[in-house]
């Protein structure tokens, strides 16, 4: 060990700095196992970011939609049990609620998710994929690569298509013609959304060629109503108001709480979070243990040093402190390579996947807090032999 | 030689073998976990066909999966059922509607499926029992596992379905798998009236049962050329590997369990390595003695790897068994049918001989500094 003590405890305690860093130290004296240390610690750590990162992309890929519709408030058939379901409801009610004060404008939203067979045109194969449909005078989506396209969309039997959807659908490349429903339609541009945990790939129409590409039987009408307000009105109070004007059956929702529904909805029915959750406890559990073994090894090491330190007159929490804020180093120091490395990994994951797999502040809060979590625990388990240390029975 | 030296190396430190045992076991669970889902996630998709009687599935040459299937003109099965290889040809019919009776006045997304009530292609006893019940006019069967939130599947409540009230004839447990939140069953004749506009012209899949002593894949083969290609022919393995490829590579589910399968073996790998090592550090003066009086490298790194062969035996028999509670529990968590066979045992225990390896492989470095000469120096650590 290398320790130089120049001064008593007291004394530099008086001085207020120039403490000896004698965690660091330690941690830093055999550097071949520091790092096999870090790399079993850093890797329970990556499998929980992984976990962490799969449970937001699979939430965050049914939620993407909703966050790109540009409105304030949002009209729905009430009986709808979650966004991504076909559930329409009539015109009138659209109209109804444009008469409402405070609101600027309501544009209608079409989409189906079962009846739309899309044609690769590469090879022919048909598929299932996603439509979202709008008047092109009345955009409704915030995507650039959409709205620079409305002009072309007024043309009959156009469509948008999705370059990231999944390959096999052929949505990417520069094909100009493909077939939706078995209708040959013209590709007039491309913008980029990717594919969730339900759909392979989407495909964005104006409203005149949705309504022509429908199954006979179908359900038609809105299936949402995008509602911007004039500036300044609130939206409480405009939505009691719509409610109050639409019949019972139309449900009024603000985005944000458009967005828990359809989260609420996933997180009841869906077992991602539980598959998950279970991935990252069994992460932590075996990252603690990989800490103990670590802590436990060095602290068995050094216990002729701790009890030196004990009999030269250092208290139970000086020695105590020192393994705590080695187990701290040692979280800092797996936690940030883990957490570049799931950078990585979320990229290359992400793009072959096509699923929005990124970091964010929730994850980077509750990976270092488990972190954190783990080796502290793992420390103080280790510890109880320290401070049990006697400087007699040690020598 | 070896091996007792190898034992008595573990027995010596028993806390620190110890540890290394939890180690291997939590490891070894993770693998079960992650593997588990990894299979588990086309055994859902997979549901509906594990419990069907066939031979032989007559599908649309566009047949994506199971809820994609496409669908093909009725009367290429009647050309089937001429055939003399051919003991029973049982259609089934896929359609979606809304359950117009959820809580809170939702209207559900359903996955009915209608099916000739002449004969079950369902190996679900509850079905076969209760072939009558789907006679009766507008009355289906519903899988047990649709989500509460249809409400009570109580035996003789009405519900509208797609705006026909239709009455529940009783229950059956087979499970939703990927099919959707919920699954009824039709008899063809009720499907047909729930469905006016779709009709039994189309049919989504043909369940083929041969005759005895018929060899499956010669009679796909020649059913294939004797019928237009708007259809195609899978043998029940061709099929199962159809299925699962679909969901391993063309869903996101294979990369996600795929990476997660990766990451729990090279966390099991760093478990026993981390054990190793530290376990070579501390007896590295009698390693060095070994060597000393002969032992050569090779018998020191068989040492090191007949240890980590023992921590891995050891640790893999308590979490195989830990991984049937994990399987119940994702069973009941998730509705999929995570399940413990043979050969997942067998792969799981070779990949924790690969781990133990591996990591002992890693390890044995630090046997080089084994130096007797340098170790008694009194810098060993």
């Amino acid at each position: 060990m290398t320790v130089s003590l120049s001064a008593s405890p007291p004394l530099r305690r008086a001085l207020g700095s120039g403490r000896v860093p004698l965690a660091r130290r330690n941690l830093l004296a055999n550097k071949a196992r520091l790092l096999r240390s870090l790399a079993g610690i850093g890797f329970a750590v990556l499998l929980m970011l992984m976990q962490l990162g799969f449970e937001r992309a699979f939430f965050q890929s049914s939620l993407q939609v909703i966050e790109l519709l540009d409105g304030d408030l949002f009209i729905q058939n009430a009986h709808k049990y979650r966004f991504v379901t076909r559930q329409p409801f009539p015109p009138a009610d659209l109209e109804r609620a444009r008469l409402v004060s405070g609101v600027a404008s309501v544009r209608p939203l079409y989409a189906d998710w079962y009846s739309t067979f899309w044609t690769n045109p590469y090879d022919g194969k048909v598929f299932l994929v996603r439509i979202f449909a709008f008047d092109p005078d009345q955009p409704v989506f915030r995507l650039p690569a959409v709205n620079a396209h409305l002009a072309a969309l007024r043309k009959p039997d156009t469509v948008l298509v999705d370059r990231r959807a999944r390959p096999f659908l052929g949505m990417g490349g520069n094909a100009a013609a493909a077939k939706l429903n078995g209708r040959p339609v013209e590709i007039v541009g491309r913008f980029a959304l990717g594919p969730d945990f339900q759909n392979d790939g989407t495909a964005m129409t104006g409203a005149q060629t949705f309504a022509s590409l429908l199954p006979p039987g179908a359900p038609r009408g809105i299936e949402t109503g995008v509602v911007k307000l004039r500036p300044g009105a609130d939206p409480s109070a405009v939505a009691r108001a719509l409610k109050a004007a639409l019949p019972p059956d139309i449900a009024v929702f603000t985005k944000a709480q458009l967005i828990r529904f359809e989260r609420d909805f996933e997180a009841r029915v869906s077992s991602a979070g539980v598959i998950f959750a279970m991935g990252t406890i069994v992460g932590f559990v075996v990252g603690a243990l990989i800490a103990y073994q670590i802590v436990y090894t060095d602290v068995s090491d050094q216990l002729p040093q701790y009890a030196t330190l004990k009999a030269i007159g250092y208290g139970p929490f000086y020695v105590v402190g020192v393994v705590l804020r080695q187990a701290g180093l040692l979280a800092c120091g797996s936690w940030i390579p883990a957490f570049l490395v799931s950078l990585l990994l979320y990229r290359v994951i992400g793009e072959l996947a096509l699923i929005p797999l990124a970091t964010s502040l929730a994850i980077v809060v509750v990976s270092f807090a488990l972190t954190l979590g783990m080796c502290l625990v793992a420390a103080a388990f280790a510890m109880v032999r320290v401070v049990a240390a006697d400087p007699a029975e040690v020598f | 030689m070896k091996v007792p030296l190898a034992w008595r190396l573990l027995v010596h430190d028993k806390r620190r073998t110890g540890l290394a045992i939890v180690g291997v076991f939590l490891a070894i669970v993770l693998v079960f976990f992650e593997l588990g889902l990894f299979i588990a996630v086309p055994r859902g998709g997979l549901l509906l066909y594990d419990h069907m009687r066939f031979d032989l599935m007559l599908t649309s040459n566009r047949y994506e999966y199971l809820v994609d299937s496409g669908v093909f003109p009725q009367s290429r099965l009647d050309q089937i059922r001429r055939r003399p290889d051919v003991a029973r040809v049982m259609p089934l019919y896929f359609a979606a509607a809304k359950w117009q009776g959820g809580e809170g006045g939702q209207w559900i997304d359903l996955f009915v499926i209608g099916f000739s009530t002449a004969a079950s292609p369902f190996t679900v006893e509850g079905i076969d029992r209760r072939l009558d019940i789907l006679r009766r006019p507008d009355t289906m069967l519903v899988d047990s596992a649709t989500r509460p939130m249809f409400g009570p599947l109580a035996t003789g409540r009405t519900v509208k379905i797609d705006g026909r009230a239709e009455v529940i004839g009783g229950t059956y447990r087979l499970g939703t798998g990927f099919m959707g939140l919920g699954v009824a069953l039709f008899g063809e004749r009720n499907f047909a009236r729930l469905f006016p506009l779709r009709g039994l012209g189309f049919v989504n899949l043909g369940a083929i049962v041969l005759k005895p002593g018929i060899d499956a894949e010669q009679a796909a083969r020649a059913l294939q050329k004797a019928l237009p290609d708007d259809v195609r022919v899978f043998t029940r393995r061709q099929l199962d590997a159809h299925e699962i490829a679909y969901w391993t590579t063309r869903s996101a589910v294979g990369l996600i369990f795929g990476s997660g399968l990766v990451i729990a073996i090279v966390v099991g790998i760093m478990i026993v390595y981390q054990t190793l090592a530290t376990q070579i550090s501390r007896h590295l003066p009698q390693f060095a003695t070994l060597k000393a009086i002969g032992y050569s490298d090779r018998s020191l790194y068989a040492t090191v790897a007949a240890m980590a062969a023992m921590i891995m035996a050891i640790g893999f028999v308590p979490a195989a068994l830990a991984a049937l509670w994990l399987y119940a529990v994702i069973r009941q968590a998730t509705l999929l049918p995570a399940a413990m066979t043979g050969t997942r045992v067998v792969a799981v225990a070779f990949a924790g001989l690969v781990i133990a390896m591996i990591s002992a492989a890693l390890s044995v470095t630090g046997l080089r500094r084994a130096d007797p000469a340098e170790v008694f120096d009194g810098r060993a650590t």
